[in-house]
């Protein structure tokens, strides 16, 4: 419950103040997007299971984003940063799909 | 495929499950308020992270803005400067022909008449009369009534068989949206605009010329170009024709000849020492100057008529 609560209000407060985000983080941000979701999908399923636990759902979802950014910023130092990118985007897009179909089996029973 | 297998069979992360077994095991770690502020302290940045970056990345990239911006603010002050530059040139145009005049007038009265018709010619300074004004609008693919592939544009060559048309029909003087057309002027085209030396022009183009208005209106009729402006209705281009009772069209400015030299004309160094005979030998110089420039655009008209037939 405080971890939906706090992500509420922490998205009320991102869109009332509207901070701007420095210029050299910029090519992480799409990346740390997908990983919020891929957590959120999978805080969501967890939840349906039965099994959902706050601590587990925030960590995953910091360590997600910082981890998505790192490799991003691996490969950016390597020279390999869009092929970075597509790799965490794929792996990541997997785990939503495979996460959203589970969700849609406990929901619809189908 | 063992990596893909394990990504799609186990998207969970195991945690939960961990965490699950232990509790249902009563080996849970018991929940502290430290705990709960902690968690609630990290929900709320993470929650307001991951919405600032949806909402930056929604945002156009700020350097492509401030580069695109510092681009127009280059344009404008160029366009600026070379408005300025132009009015600065028409102003001191103005006061050399005054004085050109002022001299001439009192030394010379036919030196100065014969000047004056030189200028006209030329294209150098300001002319009022009756005449004739064609107005050219592109085409609008947008209602279907004109093609969308760039040729329901007008194009430079509609304008260079115009003007062409215009001269042959006994035209005295022509402006294109204000531009007036001298033996150096240049018509083209690039991108979407025409370019009148390098002024850049769009739609409508209004092209003004004077001269008796019935008699340029039936010569051009007649005359291939007349035939070329009935053409252009197909591809969506709408002309009107009116007769003007006064046009005012602008004059050039001085023209700065880089590489011509007048035949017979005395050197420009020399020229201060002249007197009065060499002064008429100055006055007819520049007549065959007009003349000689002059007689491009007769031979333009006949190559137009030819690119026309092919």
């Amino acid at each position: 419950m405080i971890a939906v609560i706090g992500l509420v209000l922490g998205v009320l407060a991102g869109l009332l103040i509207e901070p701007t985000v420095p210029a050299n983080l910029q090519p992480y941000l799409p990346i740390a997007v997908v990983a919020a979701l891929d957590a959120l999908f999978g805080g969501l399923r967890a939840y349906l299971d039965g099994i959902f636990d706050e601590r587990v759902f925030l960590t995953s979802f910091l360590s997600n984003v910082v981890v998505a950014a790192l490799i991003v910023f691996l490969g950016d130092q390597l020279g390999v940063g869009s092929q970075m990118t597509t790799a965490v985007i794929v792996v990541l897009g997997i785990r939503i799909f495979s996460n959203a179909a589970s969700i849609r089996r406990h929901l619809f029973k189908a | 495929m063992t990596l893909i297998n394990e990504v799609y069979r186990q998207p969970l992360d195991p945690g939960y499950q961990d965490v699950a077994a232990r509790r249902a095991a009563g080996a849970a770690p018991p929940r502290t308020i430290r705990g709960g502020a902690a968690l609630l302290v990290l929900a709320v940045l993470l929650g307001a992270f991951a919405t600032t970056s949806a909402v930056a990345l929604r945002r156009p990239a700020p350097a492509a803005l401030e580069a695109r911006a510092l681009l127009e603010a280059e344009i404008r002050e160029g366009t600026a400067r070379a408005d300025e530059l132009r009015h600065a040139n028409a102003a001191v145009s103005a006061q050399i022909a005054q004085l050109q005049g002022d001299a001439a007038s009192t030394d010379d009265p036919e030196l100065f008449a014969q000047l004056q018709r030189d200028a006209v010619a030329a294209g150098v300074v300001p002319v009022a009369g009756p005449g004739l004004r064609l107005v050219l609008t592109d085409g609008d693919p947008s209602d279907g009534t004109a093609p969308d592939d760039g040729s329901e544009l007008v194009q430079d060559a509609d304008l260079q068989v115009l003007v062409n048309g215009l001269w042959a029909a006994g035209a005295e003087a022509v402006t294109i949206n204000g531009e007036r057309l001298t033996s150096t002027t240049a018509i083209r085209s690039a991108g979407d605009a025409v370019l009148v030396d390098s002024t850049a022009l769009s739609s409508p183009y209004t092209v003004e010329a004077i001269g008796d208005a019935a008699t340029m209106q039936t010569r051009l009729a007649r005359m291939s170009a007349g035939q070329h402006l009935a053409s252009l209705a197909q591809y969506g281009i709408e002309v009107r024709v009116s007769a003007q009772q006064e046009l005012l069209l602008a004059g050039r400015g001085q023209l700065t000849l880089r590489s011509a030299q007048v035949l017979g004309a005395p050197a420009p160094d020399a020229e201060s020492a002249d007197g009065a005979d060499d002064a008429s030998s100055a006055a007819t110089a520049p007549d065959e100057q007009v003349l000689g420039a002059r007689s491009p655009d007769v031979a333009g008209s006949g190559r137009h008529d030819g690119e026309e037939s092919r």
